[in-house]
């Protein structure tokens, strides 16, 4: 940038740099401190998945004394696995079925004038204030009497339906910010509404889907009432479900039960510590416009 | 274009989507409405018909009304600390700490948000146990050992107690979104404010804070829609305890439900919900009409 | 960009059939049952049906494992599938089961009021035809007792229980204290193990609420007379107005103060059980149930296991009410009278319940069977077999509170426990409110109509 500015003072300058590394270094305490005690409680956590049940009582603070693998092996039987994958597949499958309506419905509001569009969008809109607990007793009755109560696809239908408006909404608000010189030309190509969907504006709309795909993962992945009520073979619990069932079974062996959720974190935390550059531009990218 | 395309073939597009809503979220909460103008629970063979009955017994509870104030509590709790601590770590990491750094620190604030519910529950239920918890440890090891509490068992400290923990499992979460919402802030605007001679606070409050604006209008909505339908972390802890005094509406509800034997009554909670989010939302579009951030 | 439309067009094929493939994955994931034909006329049973119980604890959940597979081996065509629970979060799974109409065709509820609740709804078979002859001699009259409602039998009992309080007699005997035989002895004995330097004399963790309960269930016949007391546990007669319950609450506290751990609410009954097992402190108020783990083979120390013995919790010195009842109830199992194989379900029942399975659970288990005969010197260990004759000699069980009572009062007690020990409210306040949830449900029960089976 152009234009002179007149210098400050010497000793003003200095006073300010002083001031400023002071307060850079308070500032450096501060975000440790806060980070140990973000952290110590996960690293306690993993250690006390190691000790005996003993050594719990006893020294809660210590190292274990031997490092019980024993625990994590006992966690394993009690089924942490399978709770780990039952949530992989409801909220995989989640992610694909909602993020596939909803762009197939934005894509339909937005690019085509459909009949009844103002009626419909007042439908989503409504949709995003209806919250899942509000339908919690109701649907009871309702999923028994289409038969998929204790299913996965109750929870992939609930997670869908109750996710649906927000990321229509979502995916809209980008799909509009979209020229229209590249679906002009695919219509000159001779392409049809499949695909014109699926290879224009599909691909454009990526940060957009990834960002909604991610947004629908951490609900699914944390929806904890519906998996509580709906599901009830112990081979189907999700996550949430199954550590709380866990804790009411292992009341005596605490350090399976820290194993357990050890064992539990584990995935997640080396998901995002992986994926966490594409997470933050998937976020950035799609909130940036 | 969109004539030569047609267009009630179109409406196919959005068909599953309606569909879905209609059936899996309109239907329910109209039901809901009709359900709570009635008495019956698992074991009842007939819906007993006892019309606003259960919405004068709510005004009466005095567990409803202090699950409400549990749930704006946490509202208040979450707006300040994870959205206002959000920005301003944000805003910290983003000027003051450089590379790697940054991404290290970013990175261990983010990782309790990854977490499932439970986890962090269950794992916080041992942290507060008055025998071996690390909160009253730690307590002891700087010699407030006089501030001990059975977090979890008094009803004085349980909510609050839960609050705390939604705030160490959320804060980094808020903090990223705040973060991606500050790096498309040019840094021109900031060295032309600090050659002009303003200091870090000052360009916080006159750059950083306006230009967030949307994002932190939608962090708030995140955080207090969130807080008034808590239910996952409060259930794993106490189950409402002790003596009711930690319940949300959303546990309420469950608790009414499946432990109380009143389901009516618990229909009755979820218009309650049903009307305190629709305000909620109706208020975010109305805020949310036409403000859009220029830079 | 030139795309090739014509060739690409397979990809929303594609797609469509990953999201298929996906849901088809997903239908297959359910585990409903399947109605399958009735099975054969006297020769070997057919078909499957599912079996629900609140024992999903590891050191238990085997025993039952290994009686199904046994049944399974012995009756080809059967199959059943097992759901397991905890104690806790049974209670609400069997709501959830119940309101949306798919109830196991054999599943767990506590004696009491709880089990009305599913006999009102009729969603209890009625028994009294089906357990005759040799299995009904079999039993000890009390157990079928706490399971018969208006003179008809609803569920096969396969526990018996009683709540005790044990004590470390070393500890007892390095501190010159002797058994209580009242209660006023208890709190001294409390006191003196207090100024010997025990924090907490009776180690208690009542983070569900149910611990204190118990405490209430021995305390309230002691206080107030059997009459009054069966009549106000009726929800079409509870008034609860009897001064006793107020005194009952009255002496819990004492108890609190003198004995118990401070802070409770927000400890597990488990976790308080760890201070025992670590002989930090001399007494506790478990369940004949979990007397297993304070013996060696159910993983105590060794210097617990053989230096701990048990009393019951002691009455005051003039009682009001009567002294003969022991708490205690039998857990057991229901049958859902919609059930598409009720002759399966019966037979499993008769099955687990046979002389031989109780004599399993006694030595796998260390529980107590209702099936006379069970439990000897040779299969367990001699604290279980003083508690038979305990039990014998008791005139009564006095069932545990929150299950005996309507939901209400249960809510009530549980609730104004907690409120007690927390120091938000006081026993008369908690008898207010025990009373207007007694009216409550008198009101609800006599205006809801009753179905006929």
């Amino acid at each position: 940038m152009a234009g002179t500015v007149a210098r400050p003072h010497y000793a003003e300058t200095t006073r300010r740099a002083v001031a400023s590394s002071i307060g850079r270094t308070v500032a450096y305490v501060m975000l440790i401190v806060l980070a140990v005690a973000v952290i110590y409680p996960l690293v306690w956590m993993f250690l006390n998945g190691f000790k005996s049940n003993a050594e719990l009582f006893g020294d809660p603070w210590g190292l274990p004394t031997t490092w019980r693998w024993g625990n994590f092996v006992k966690a394993w039987d009690l089924g942490v696995v399978r709770y780990l994958m039952n949530s992989v597949i409801v909220t995989g499958a989640s992610v694909v079925t909602t993020v596939l309506v909803s762009a197939l419905a934005a894509y339909a509001l937005t690019r085509h004038r459909i009949p009844f569009a103002g009626a419909i969008t007042v439908l989503l809109l409504g949709g995003m204030m209806l919250a899942p607990t509000v339908a919690l007793i109701p649907l009871f009755r309702l999923l028994r009497a289409i038969g998929i109560f204790d299913t996965y696809l109750a929870l992939i239908v609930l997670y869908t339906a109750f996710r649906v408006s927000f990321t229509v909404f979502l995916i809209r608000a980008y799909m509009i910010t979209l020229s229209r010189e590249m679906e002009d030309a695919a219509i000159v190509d001779g392409a049809n509404r499949w695909q014109i969907f699926w290879l224009v504006i599909m691909p454009l709309s990526r940060p957009i889907i990834v960002s909604a795909a991610l947004l629908q993962a951490l609900f699914a992945w944390n929806e904890f009432v519906f998996a509580l009520v709906f599901i009830n073979s112990g081979d189907l619990k999700t996550l949430p479900v199954g550590l709380l069932a866990m804790q009411g079974r292992v009341l005596s062996d605490w350090p399976v039960l820290f194993a357990a959720l050890t064992i539990a974190s584990i995935p997640m935390i080396l998901l995002f510590l992986a994926g966490q550059r594409q997470f933050i531009r998937g976020l950035s990218e799609g909130f940036g416009k | 274009m969109a004539s030569r395309l047609g267009r009630w073939p179109m409406l196919l597009w959005v068909a599953p989507a309606v569909l879905l809503l209609v059936v899996f979220v309109y239907y329910p909460v109209v039901e809901n409405l009709r359900l709570s103008l009635f008495r019956w629970n698992a074991f009842s063979p007939v819906d007993v018909w006892v019309g606003l009955d259960n919405y004068s017994a709510l005004t009466a509870d005095p567990v409803f009304w202090s699950s409400l104030f549990n749930n704006i509590a946490y509202a208040v709790v979450s707006v300040i600390f994870q959205v206002g601590g959000g920005l301003v770590l944000a805003a910290v990491l983003e000027e003051l700490v450089r590379g790697r750094l940054k991404g290290f620190f970013r990175t261990v604030y983010f990782v309790p948000a990854v977490l499932s519910l439970t986890i962090t529950g269950l794992l916080f239920q041992f942290m507060y146990n008055p025998q071996i918890g690390l909160v009253n440890g730690f307590l002891d090891a700087v010699g407030l050992g006089a501030f001990k509490h059975s977090w979890l068992g008094e009803s004085a400290t349980a909510i609050w107690a839960i609050i705390a923990m939604s705030q160490w499992q959320s804060v980094g979460y808020v903090m990223v979104l705040f973060i991606v919402a500050m790096q498309r802030i040019p840094r021109e605007l900031y060295e032309a404010a600090y050659i002009d001679g303003a200091t870090r606070r000052q360009a916080f409050f006159r750059i950083t804070v306006p230009l967030v604006r949307e994002m932190t209008l939608l962090a708030m909505i995140i955080t207090i829609s969130g807080a008034f339908l808590v239910m996952n972390e409060v259930w794993v802890m106490t189950a409402g305890g002790p003596a009711n005094s930690s319940h949300t509406l959303g546990t309420w509800l469950y608790k009414s439900a499946f432990f109380n034997d009143q389901m009516g009554y618990a229909a009755a909670i979820a218009v309650v919900i049903f009307v305190i989010t629709l305000a909620a939302s109706i208020v975010q579009l109305v805020i949310n009409r036409g403000k859009t951030v220029q830079y | 960009m030139r795309i090739n439309y014509r060739a690409r067009a397979s990809f929303p094929l594609l797609a469509l059939t990953v999201v298929a493939s996906l849901a088809v994955a997903a239908c297959g994931g359910g585990a409903s049952p399947t109605p399958a034909a009735s099975g054969g006329t006297g020769g070997a049973l057919e078909g499957k049906i599912t079996f629900l119980h609140k024992y999903s604890d590891p050191r238990y959940a085997p025993y039952f494992e290994q009686v199904v597979a046994a049944y399974k081996a012995a009756n080809p065509k059967v199959q059943i599938e097992i759901q397991a629970y905890g104690d806790q979060d049974v209670k609400d799974k069997l709501r959830v089961l119940a309101a949306s109409k798919t109830l196991p065709d054999v599943y767990f509820s506590w004696a009491g009021d709880f089990t009305k609740k599913f006999v009102r709804g009729g969603l209890a078979k009625d028994l009294t035809a089906d357990v005759t002859g040799a299995w009904k001699d079999s039993f000890t009259p009390a157990a079928l007792e706490a399971y018969t409602y208006g003179g008809k039998l609803y569920g096969v009992p396969i526990t018996l229980d009683a709540k005790y309080m044990v004590y470390n007699k070393k500890l007892f005997a390095d501190n010159g204290v002797t058994v209580p035989t009242t209660l006023e002895e208890l709190l001294a004995a409390c006191d003196t193990f207090k100024a010997k330097g025990f924090e907490y004399p009776v180690t208690f963790g009542n983070q569900y609420g149910w611990p204190a309960i118990h405490f209430l269930t021995q305390l309230n016949p002691y206080y107030v007379p059997a009459a009054t007391m069966q009549k106000d546990y009726d929800p079409l007669s509870g008034e609860f107005t009897d001064p006793g319950y107020q005194k009952a609450l009255e002496a819990f506290m004492d108890i609190n103060s003198h004995c118990l751990t401070q802070g409770a609410n927000g400890i597990s009954h488990e976790a308080a059980q760890a201070q025992f097992l670590a002989s930090k402190s001399p007494m506790h108020l478990i369940e004949a149930v979990e007397f297993f783990a304070l013996t060696e083979k159910g993983g105590a120390p060794a210097d617990l296991a053989a230096n701990w013995d048990f009393f019951k919790l002691p009455p005051p010195a003039s009682p009001a009410g009567d002294t003969g009842y022991l708490e205690g109830a039998p857990d057991g199992f229901l049958v859902n009278p919609d059930s598409q194989h009720l002759d399966i379900a019966i037979d499993f029942l008769k099955y687990l319940t046979s002389l031989d399975n109780a004599k399993k659970l006694v030595a796998d288990l260390g529980w107590l069977s209702p099936v006379q005969g069970s439990a000897t010197a040779d299969n367990t260990f001699p604290q279980n077999v003083t508690v038979i004759e305990d039990i014998a000699k008791a005139k009564g069980m006095a069932i545990w509170l929150d299950t005996v009572t309507h939901m209400y009062v249960a809510n009530a007690y549980l609730n104004g426990a907690q409120a007690m020990l927390d120091g938000t409210k006081t026993p008369a306040q908690v008898m207010d409110d025990i009373r207007a949830a007694a009216a409550q449900a008198k009101a609800e029960e006599a205006a809801s109509p009753v179905p006929t089976q």
